[in-house]
């Protein structure tokens, strides 16, 4: 790429030679770029590309000691059971649903919290408001959750207290179906907010200051300025982001699902991530939840690349 | 991973050599002789396995062991157990300790990734585990070792018929030895009851399941432990120690409403017939029952997510006023607070303890892998155990520094008791060791309390409880995708039937749901498998 960048006008002069010869000869002139180069691709191959010949086992029934290869093919028979099974439904709905919500609601969030940043005059206030939002991004799931369970314990718990000094019956908030992706969502938020306004906060950094000066000067109020200028400034930044999220849309925090479930809040916390551990992990029906894995991330690129081709439509800005 | 270390350091050794041999003749003479010594030593090594007395090896070798470690133990190798019998076997045991939370996961990665120690040890496989992972040749079958080289065991199952068709695949092979628990005591749990509140508030022992109820009611409601607080639990139990693993308050209250659990499943046996009982009618009342209990707050709110470390501090509470053990255990301290009590009496007359385990207790505890080079030594290792000798040492520990015998019976001193180590000492503690436990070596956990408990659940045993069936590689892979999808849906189902999430106007399509699964389909498999068990 960079190479490529360099010397455009060289390429363009010698277009009538082959393109194979070409590159060739160009690759051997600088190959000191192409060695550094030589190091990612590596690592790309063994890591990321060659793990992917194990998919296999997604049609195949898989026996750890005939190997990847030697295990004996099985056709579409993992996927037509998960097709035909009483859990794809909940599953492909609780999956998509938490993501859904979780985009419509905790997307925006951090952008708000960046332009508020932003507009706060004492900067030493400023970072300290963003500092204590970010904070909470350093704690571990584990204790997420266990602090969870403490605050919406019905037996002494803060909220279940507050509700009962109100003369309500206190709530099994993690015991509830209905509760569940409230808690999960709500908490997210709070956790993870001030960590990815930061990226929006150097965006806005960026915009240049006299775009606010001419506004001031059009008699802009501070609100007209927000609209007009700071968001059209991030706009960027924030397709990209929102591209990337969906990118892992049916990817969602499978730690903190799993130990949030139980059997009472099952129905809409059983999602595709926490079932291929339960049944493929911990009853180890490998191909069967490969399956459901490919499945998973067979959704993932379509999604992928639908946002991305409206991206490019509608505002110009996208991955590629 | 060691073996296949050892076998990667020799084969560079012999490539070097080679090197080396190519270029010089004068050392080709030497390195021959170099590798026919090695030879000719895994050799002996492998013929001295004698086939009774110790040492079981002259040689000392050692076996890498994947072991389940339980939150009460120390670790292994500080086990006098483990200390002695090295000494005396010869044969070091090298343990990879996992514990109990995560244990399931760890185990199956291991055999996915096929990079597999020599022993397991303490396994917990299932049936299907082991018929999955011993057709697929990662576990050593053991059917024609047993004869020479695991005495004791031979003679367990000799003694119990029970003990060969609960681990026999139909094709005959045996990969995994169970824990024999001989001792009735140690194959129930004992219902305990507050006896110092039922007589502070002046109650009767229950009888029946309405009894319970009043009970119950009377605990909630009437301060028996007298702080003026409404803080006492009056009914708990275990909660479900992982999805598909049953849910213990309704196996424990299960006979009450004529609900067996044979065939090592929710399974009534009548005239032949084999009924999965999940569903019925009696099921619903079963249900109806707990969901009353729970909905009054008399069942503990939490039943269904408490971990085993808080249910047993709440025995040892003194708060509680009825829960399901085997032992008493838990709450020694207060043991004369509590005294177990029969079976109640259902609604229509049943009175059946259903729960309860057959001889064969704990399937899997024990499996040697194909890689193991020497098989025949780490039977025999095991072996030891499911005699008393080597069981009161598994048990126990060592004569005089942790224990004394009264009457040919070990006891734990008194002195080493206060230590407070007692579990710490012993892989027993916290289930599923591979040894015997017959009334000889159970002093500890069947003193003369839970001998009288024993005694009342006595009468209302199943007159036979069948272990779970074994199952051909075509069938087991059947009855895997039945039971995942079922055994998901009922505990979930079941759960929320109690917990009153969902109301009993929903039965029908309950029973619709498992009928769809395939609830018919597995009854038939069963049914198969237990004419031919009967034949």
């Amino acid at each position: 790429m960079k190479t490529a960048q360099a010397n455009p006008t060289r390429i363009a002069e010698r277009n009538s030679s082959r393109p194979g010869i070409r590159l060739l000869k160009q690759m051997a002139k600088r190959y000191d770029l192409y060695l550094m180069l030589l190091l990612p691709v590596v690592w790309y191959l063994i890591f990321h590309y060659g793990p992917l010949y194990g998919l296999q086992i997604a049609f195949k029934n898989f026996n750890p000691a005939k190997g990847i290869v030697g295990s004996s093919w099985a056709g579409f028979e993992h996927f037509e059971r998960f097709f035909n099974s009483y859990y794809f439904g909940r599953l492909l709905w609780n999956t998509m649903s938490i993501n859904l919500f979780s985009l419509l609601i905790a997307f925006p969030i951090p952008i708000l919290l960046a332009l508020i940043i932003n507009e706060i005059p004492s900067k030493a206030f400023g970072k300290w408001l963003q500092n204590i939002t970010y904070l909470p991004h350093f704690i571990s799931i584990v204790v997420i959750v266990g602090m969870l369970k403490l605050f919406l314990s019905p037996k002494g718990g803060p909220i279940n207290g507050l509700i009962e000094a109100f003369g309500g019956e206190p709530i099994r908030f993690l015991e509830e179906a209905g509760w569940f992706k409230t808690i999960f969502i709500g908490s997210n938020i709070w956790q993870n907010m001030g960590w990815q306004s930061i990226i929006y906060i150097a965006a806005l950094s960026g915009v240049n200051p006299q775009l606010y000066e001419a506004a001031k000067m059009d008699g802009a109020s501070r609100l007209r300025r927000i609209w007009h200028v700071s968001l059209p400034g991030i706009v960027p930044v924030i397709v990209i982001l929102l591209i990337l999220d969906i990118g892992h849309f049916m990817n969602i925090g499978f730690e903190k699902v799993l130990l949030m479930q139980n059997n009472l809040n099952l129905e809409s916390s059983d999602v595709i991530s926490t079932f291929v551990y339960t049944t493929g992990i911990l009853k180890g029906e490998y191909s069967y939840t490969a399956a459901i894995g490919l499945f998973n991330s067979i959704i993932n690129l379509a999604l992928l690349l639908l946002v991305n081709r409206i991206a490019r439509k509608t505002s110009e800005t996208s991955l590629w | 991973m060691r073996h296949k270390r050892g076998k990667l350091t020799i084969s560079t050794m012999m490539a070097i050599s080679l090197a080396i041999a190519g270029c010089s003749n004068a050392d080709e003479g030497t390195n021959a002789a170099a590798n026919n010594e090695a030879a000719s030593e895994g050799e002996n090594a492998k013929a001295t396995v004698s086939t009774s007395g110790f040492p079981i090896v002259q040689e000392p070798i050692s076996f890498t062991m994947f072991a389940r470690i339980a939150p009460v133990n120390g670790p292994f190798k500080d086990m006098p157990v483990f200390q002695d019998y090295e000494k005396l076997s010869n044969i070091k045991a090298e343990f990879t300790e996992v514990p109990t939370d995560g244990f399931q996961e760890k185990k199956n990665l291991l055999f996915a990734s096929n990079e597999l120690p020599d022993v397991l040890f303490r396994a917990g496989l299932t049936p299907l585990e082991t018929i999955r992972y011993g057709t697929a040749g990662q576990l050593l079958p053991l059917e024609n070792l047993i004869g020479e080289y695991a005495p004791n065991f031979k003679q367990l199952m000799d003694a119990y018929p029970e003990i060969r068709s609960a681990i026999t695949t139909p094709e005959g092979h045996i990969y995994a030895l169970p824990t024999i628990v001989t001792l009735g005591a140690a194959r129930t749990d004992k219902k305990w009851i507050n006896q110092a509140w039922l007589k502070k508030l002046n109650l009767q022992e229950p009888q029946t399941t309405e009894d319970l109820y009043n009970v119950l009611v009377a605990f909630r409601d009437k301060d028996p432990n007298g702080n003026g607080k409404p803080d006492e639990i009056p009914m708990t139990a275990r909660a479900s120690s992982g999805p598909g693993l049953g849910l213990p308050v309704v196996n424990m209250m299960s006979g009450s409403f004529g609900l067996d659990n044979q065939l090592g499943y929710n399974i009534n046996l009548a005239d032949g017939k084999v009924e999965i009982w999940m569903g019925n009618d009696r099921n619903k009342e079963l249900l109806q029952y707990l969901n009353k209990l729970y909905s009054e707050k008399l069942l503990d709110p939490e039943v269904f997510s408490q971990k085993e470390a808080e249910y047993l501090a709440k025995q040892g509470s003194g708060n509680t006023g009825f829960f399901f053990d085997q032992t008493n255990n838990p709450f020694l301290p207060i043991a004369d607070q509590y005294t177990g009590i029969a079976p109640l009496e259902g609604p229509h007359g049943d009175r059946l303890q259903s729960q309860g385990a057959p001889v064969p207790r704990d399937f899997g505890s024990f499996a040697i892998a194909s890689v193991n080079e020497h098989p025949e030594a780490a039977l025999r290792w095991v072996d030891y155990f499911y005699g008393e000798e080597g069981s009161t040492l598994l048990r126990f520990g060592r004569e005089g520094e942790h224990y004394e015998l009264k009457d040919g019976i070990p006891y734990y001193t008194e002195q080493f008791l206060q230590s407070g180590n007692q579990a710490k000492i012993t892989p027993y503690a916290g289930g599923g060791a591979p040894h015997l436990i017959s009334d000889k070596v159970a002093s500890f956990i069947n003193p003369p309390q839970v001998q009288e408990a024993q005694k009342k659940l006595d009468p209302y045993m199943p007159e036979i409880r069948y272990a779970a069936p074994m199952f051909d590689e075509e069938t087991a892979r059947k009855v895997d995708v039945l039971r995942n999808d079922i055994d998901k849906y009922y505990e979930e189902q079941s759960t929320k039937f109690i917990a009153g999430a969902i109301g009993f106007e929903k039965w029908d399509e309950f029973q619709a749901t498992l009928k769809k699964m395939g609830l018919e389909d597995l009854q038939q498999i069963y049914q198969t498998a237990y004419d031919a068990m009967e034949k």
